[in-house]
Parts: structure tokens; sequence; C-alpha cells
């Protein structure tokens, strides 16, 4: 148990907290933003991609230091398929289930059975993905000579 | 349960909030902030890979959390109920289908790199582009898809 994972608990219990507050783990309210009959939950979205990129993009231009992880280096990706590919399966899935895997931690934390579920699928899902990747990976046409092997 | 929540509370409450989650876990320990990662640990830690536990301590607060505003504010689905979607099949029919879409989500947040929290939330506020196309994919996806079933079930979801 080191500090920086008791602090990464705690902003989750704070995430949960208002993942949950926005009603975020409620099929019904996911659905109905889906249906666009409800655009609350894009205010929320808005709203808080609206605070965090201001706070990040103030402190990455001034180089700042994180208070346990040196200094602040925001993650980016390039623009590859797989977004596509991934976005649309995601998006499917999404819609069918009213839920994403922030959803699906708060329905088990909100004390749904449910929620143990999706847990299960979405765990079968990224398993199924990575067993997939591994077989278009390994069959290569010009094996590399083996290095001798203790 | 005691009822001092408003659920939900609004948008210009808890939307700021959230980004401030965001922001603090990357100012204080240079971590991006995503859900999908912490379920993608499970299945590296079941094959020997290394794994990178704080995506777990941050899941389990996830968990901690949602318990809360259950305990404050009551929680529309305790027990067996998933709302409409409830109402609409079984209780197998519900479990099978949220265990497939489930799978989904599983495979396509993994696909992608990540889902609505690593690429919607954190990944836009850092302005990474493949994330701002996930986001728009999975957008257009979810809610194309959301208007099939709705035509599907006669407007019954």
């Amino acid at each position: 148990m080191n500090r920086t994972n008791v602090i990464c608990a705690l902003f989750g219990i704070a995430f949960g907290f208002v993942f949950a507050a926005a009603g975020f783990n409620q099929y019904d309210v996911i659905h109905d933003m889906l249906l666009l009959q409800n655009f609350d939950p894009f205010l929320v979205m808005g709203s808080a991609v609206g605070t965090s990129t201001l706070i990040l993009w103030l402190f990455e231009r001034r180089r700042c230091q994180t208070l346990l992880g040196g200094r602040l280096e925001l993650r980016r990706w390039a623009f590859e398929r797989k977004h596509l590919t991934g976005g649309v399966v995601f998006g499917i899935g999404w819609a069918i289930t009213g839920a994403c895997p922030g959803t699906a931690s708060t329905t088990l934390g909100g004390g749904s059975v449910m929620g143990i579920v999706l847990v299960m699928g979405i765990i079968a899902g990224i398993a199924l993905r990575d067993l997939v990747v591994a077989r278009q990976v390994v069959p290569m046409p010009e094996p590399m000579p083996e290095v001798s092997q203790p | 349960m005691i009822d001092v929540l408003p659920i939900p509370l609004p948008w210009y409450v808890v939307g700021p909030l959230m980004g401030l989650t965001v922001a603090g876990l990357y100012m204080i320990t240079n971590n991006h902030l995503g859900v999908s990662g912490a379920y993608v640990q499970m299945v590296d830690h079941a094959r020997g890979r290394p794994i990178e536990p704080w995506r777990l301590w941050f899941l389990g607060g996830t968990f901690a959390g949602a318990a809360l505003v259950a305990l404050l504010g009551g929680y529309p689905q305790a027990g067996l109920g998933y709302g409409a979607l409830g109402e609409y099949l079984s209780l197998p029919a519900l479990i099978l289908t949220l265990f497939s879409g489930g799978m989904l989500i599983g495979v396509g947040s993994r696909w992608a790199g990540a889902c609505t929290s690593g690429h919607g939330l954190t990944g836009c506020a850092t302005r990474s582009p493949g994330s701002m196309v996930a986001v728009a994919t999975f957008m257009v996806s979810a809610v194309a898809f959301t208007f099939l079933l709705h035509l599907l079930t006669g407007g019954a979801l």
C-alpha cells in the first residue's frame, strides 16, 4: 500500500460519487440521453470536459510538476483505425445496456445485482479481444532464428 | 438509506466536480483517469502480465463512492431492478442481454484503447486526437443503435 494508490482510491470514491450523483449508473438516464430526450448528461460531460481541459491546459503550459508523479505529462493518442472500429462496437454495447465501464462498477456499488453481470461481461469482452489480437499476432511468416535459451 | 441527496444533482454541480476529479488525479499522481483500464488489469493479472495497481484502487473507489450516493439518496436499480430494460425483459433475458452487451463494451473499449471515461472525459481534456475520434464514433454508434432499438421494440425502449 503506497501513498499514490490510496490517493487513487480517494479519487475513485470522488469519481464514483459524482458519477452516481449525476445518475450515470441508471439505465433510464443513459437511455433517455441516447434517445436524445434528456440533454442533462451531455451538459454534465461537456462541463466536466470544459473544466478539466482548462485546468490541464494551464498546468501543462506552465510545465507544472505533479505532487507525486513528476512532471505533468498529458497522454495523447494519434488517430488510428481502431478508434473507429472499437468505437462502433463500444457504442452498440452502450446502447444495449445503457452502461459503460464506469457505470458497471457504480451500478454494483449502488447495490444492483445486475452490476455483477455487467462487470463479468466487460471482463469477458476484454479477454476475448485480447485473444483475437494474440491470434492475429502469433503466426509470423518468417520466424526469427531461435536464440539459445537456458 | 437517508434521502438527503436529490439524484440526479444539477449538471452544473456534478459536471465541474467530475472535471475536477479528472484534473486533480492528473495534477497529483500524473495518472490518466479511466475505468476500463482497471478491468484490463484483471485480465492482464490472470495472464501473468505486469499490472498497474493504482487502476484497481481507483475502481474500488468508484464502487464505494456509488455506494455512498445510494445510502444518501437511494438507488432505483438496487436489487434486481434495471429501469425500463428490466421491465421490458424477463430476468433471464435481462441477464443474457446485459452479459452480451457487457462483452461488446469490453471488446470495444479494449479495441479503441479506452472508454467513455479514458477517451470521453480524460482524453478529450488532454485534447487527444484519437480520443476525440473515438468519442464521436461511439456517440454516433450508440445514438443510432438506441434509435434502432426504439423502433424494433415499438417504442417500449
